[in-house]
């Protein structure tokens, strides 16, 4: 017997396609990342508004019969099997059996597989308990027509909309942050309520028509400390006026109170759920930049920007940088890219991200280098080098792309001293000013320029100078190949020109118009 | 060659270039303000130094500035350099000054005060990230140029007395079979500016043009060597 559990345990961990359904359901599930998770969400979303819909719509009408099973079946089978996927992919049986199972061969005891498996149940139990599996369980139950009661249970499945939406959730968190202060609000109002309204049952029991028991003056007092007073039950003698008229000016009090604690803690946070907001933002972008560092080389390159449109999102440790580039109208939040906790926010795992360490400090580049590439070896880097000593460094920390500012301009300086002619052309080329670009044409698979010979392709009529080409497979770059060579699909070909003929040479060789 | 140069500077951005202009066989002069900077220069065996206080004008006077030297301005601080340039274009309208600039705000402020060139520092390398994003191959090879560390490079070569591209055409020479790129040329007929050879206009190579090359260091210069020939062998 333990030997078949430890066995089956064993054979789920082995299947590749059990690991990955599962890892592929808790991804669509609780991975805000995950870019088609949000067609899931809007999907439940409809399931919830249809059926509110359909029971406000049977409370005057008979439903309709098709409603009925739609809402029965469908809509109730939709949340059963989410809320046991929920509950399976909470924690996993088998990997607890054979750690058991190491545990016990490690200490040489009996292996018994029903202390893994009471862990697992104490785990999945676990789960049941907390407020959204809850809900969720609740959110089912209205199916269960014997019970009519039932029925006003849809409206957990109101309250499965919190698990959707952001917003409330956001909401919920910023209203945590002032608990104290709500917390001393809740027991003052709880104790003005009871005491105003013992008073008035001790005082008007007798004379007071409408009340009749404590709960009706705890009533009572409730609608006059909220300021709504309907006038239902209203005070008859003297001495309950006075008592509505203190209870009356606590409630402004109170709630003016409240006001300002819930509007502070708003306004505490505001520009936190901006931020949020704008990395939630950024992350729904297949591709991106993190630029860190608003300094020269930041403001430089967004200048260049042009008409060419990337997604970025600048990060500055110094928080008058970061007003600074909000005014120019950059998307910048406060926060120190240095840190594991920052870059973490960002969707490293759907999304190609290009990490831009552009502050004037080595270290500091440094330090974002490896905090980038811990977070994903994925996550490109471009570092920006001052010290030449340094380059090394940032080799090893593995930045692919190292921007030597300094370097580079006294290269161009020498240049421009040596060789005055050729430096105007090398400084054209190199910041793009249109009289010639290096740009690169990609071998489409059955584009035109597949399976031609590089003497076959008519650079000169199309005003195009040809450099070199980078192999489909290969990394390095063959300048200036035999003519012999023959294109193959997925090889780049490195060309000078105009930006117009390299455009329309481009143009002309799309698709599968072999000519 | 009886023009000067005069670097004005001698700190993080003077020091590789004067090594490089003596390198290139400039007559340099290296002009100091900074005592410890003046000394470093001497130490690093460089023999026309001078000290002077670059905030006064009569000093810089006494440098004997001829119309035709160059003037480079790479001071450390920004403020001392634009007001460097400022000085040299009243004292020596002729020269020609090209600065170096820290900032993108500098940069503008260098150009109305009178330099020639200005390089900015940000502004080749923040292009390069613009490059890296959208062609990462060519950009590998553009960068190689900026640097001159890398494999290939340009060259421009003056077509030397006797050289057997005189009277030829630019389609009758077959460049590539020795190894380089024809990128352009200045054809002395047509005026100094520079002319891309995809232009699409015919050329005759003269004496005393001057031809922009790209190829492998070694390659460009066995063409150099190649070039001096009156015939090819």
């Amino acid at each position: 017997m333990n030997k078949t559990i430890l066995n089956a345990a064993l054979m789920l961990d082995r299947s590749k396609s059990y690991r990955r359904t599962k890892s592929f359901v808790n991804t669509l599930l609780n991975d805000y990342n995950y870019p088609y998770k949000k067609y899931l969400d809007i999907f439940i979303i409809f399931l919830i508004i249809t059926s509110i819909m359909i029971l406000v719509y049977g409370v005057k009408h008979p439903v309709p019969h098709w409603m009925e099973r739609y809402d029965l079946y469908f809509v109730t089978f939709v949340f059963l099997a989410e809320y046991l996927a929920r509950l399976w992919v909470h924690n996993d049986f088998h990997k607890l059996i054979i750690d058991e199972y190491k545990k016990s061969y490690f200490l040489r005891r009996a292996f018994d597989p029903w202390r893994a498996l009471r862990e697992g149940i104490a785990g999945k139990v676990r789960y049941t308990l907390t407020p959204f599996a809850i809900i969720d369980l609740m959110a089912i139950l209205p199916a269960y027509r014997p019970l009519a009661i039932l029925r006003i249970f849809v409206l957990f499945r109101f309250f499965k909309l919190l698990r959707y939406t952001k917003n409330i959730k956001q909401f919920i968190e910023v209203m945590a942050n002032k608990r104290f202060e709500l917390y001393t609000l809740l027991f003052l109002l709880i104790f003005v309520v009871l005491s105003a309204g013992i008073a008035i049952f001790v005082l008007e029991e007798q004379l007071n028509e409408n009340i009749n028991n404590p709960f009706d003056a705890i009533y009572w007092a409730m609608v006059t400390i909220a300021t709504v007073g309907y006038g239902d039950i209203s005070p008859v003698t003297a001495g309950g006026r006075i008592i509505s008229m203190a209870v009356m000016l606590m409630g402004i009090t109170m709630i003016s109170f409240m006001t300002s604690v819930i509007v502070s803690a708003f306004s505490e946070k505001l520009h936190e759920l901006k931020e949020n907001r704008l990395v939630e933002m950024i992350n729904k972008n297949r591709e991106f930049l993190v630029v860190c560092g608003y300094g020269q080389m930041t403001k430089m390159f967004l200048r260049q920007m042009g008409n060419r449109n990337y997604n970025y999102i600048i990060l500055d440790n110094d928080i008058q940088r970061v007003s600074q580039a909000i005014k120019n109208g950059y998307n910048a939040i406060y926060d120190d890219a240095s840190r594991h906790e920052t870059l973490v926010k960002f969707n490293a795992q759907f999304a190609k991200i290009t990490v831009l360490c552009l502050t004037n400090s080595d270290i500091e580049n440094i330090y974002i280098t490896l905090n980038a590439k811990s977070i994903s070896p994925n996550v490109k880097v471009i570092a920006r080098v001052n010290n030449n000593a340094m380059v090394s460094k940032f080799k090893r920390a593995g930045a692919d792309y190292l921007l030597r500012p300094i370097h580079a301009a006294n290269s161009m300086m020498l240049m421009a001293i040596s060789y005055p002619s050729m430096y105007k052309v090398i400084h054209a080329i190199l910041t793009g000013k249109d009289i010639a670009i290096v740009d690169e044409v990609l071998v489409e698979a059955n584009g035109g320029l597949e399976g031609r010979r590089i003497d076959e392709i008519d650079f000169k009529e199309k005003r195009i100078l040809f450099i070199g080409i980078q192999g489909a497979q290969s990394d390095t770059f063959v300048f200036n190949p035999p003519m012999q060579t023959v294109l193959k699909a997925g090889d780049v070909i490195v060309v000078m020109g105009m930006q117009l003929s390299i455009d329309y040479f481009r143009e002309y060789y799309r698709g599968s118009k072999r000519r | 060659m009886t023009q000067k140069t005069f670097l004005f500077g001698y700190g993080r951005h003077g020091i590789p270039i004067a090594e490089g202009l003596k390198k290139d066989g400039h007559r340099l002069t290296i002009v100091e303000s900074d005592e410890a900077n003046f000394l470093k220069a001497k130490k690093d065996e460089y023999i026309d130094i001078v000290l002077v206080d670059i905030t006064k004008d009569a000093d810089l006077e006494g440098l004997m500035v001829e119309p035709a030297d160059q003037l480079i301005c790479v001071m450390d601080d920004e403020h001392l350099n634009v007001f460097l340039t400022l000085s040299l274009r009243s004292l020596f309208p002729k020269s020609y000054i090209l600065s170096i600039s820290d900032s993108i705000y500098a940069s503008q402020k260098l150009e109305m005060a009178g330099a020639d060139m200005v390089i900015d520092l940000y502004e080749v390398s923040a292009n390069r990230i613009h490059n890296i994003l959208n062609k990462p191959v060519a950009t590998k090879l553009l960068y190689q140029f900026a640097t001159s560390g890398g494999q290939i490079n340009f060259r421009e070569l003056i077509i030397p007395d006797g050289s057997f591209l005189h009277h030829k055409k630019v389609e009758s020479f077959d460049f590539r079979a020795y190894g380089v790129i024809l990128v352009g040329l200045i054809d002395r007929e047509k005026g100094d500016h520079f002319i891309f050879i995809t232009s699409g206009y015919e050329h005759k190579l003269d004496i005393g043009d001057t031809i922009v090359v790209l190829g492998e260091n070694r390659d460009l210069e066995k063409f150099q060597a190649l070039i001096a020939q009156n015939e090819v062998t």
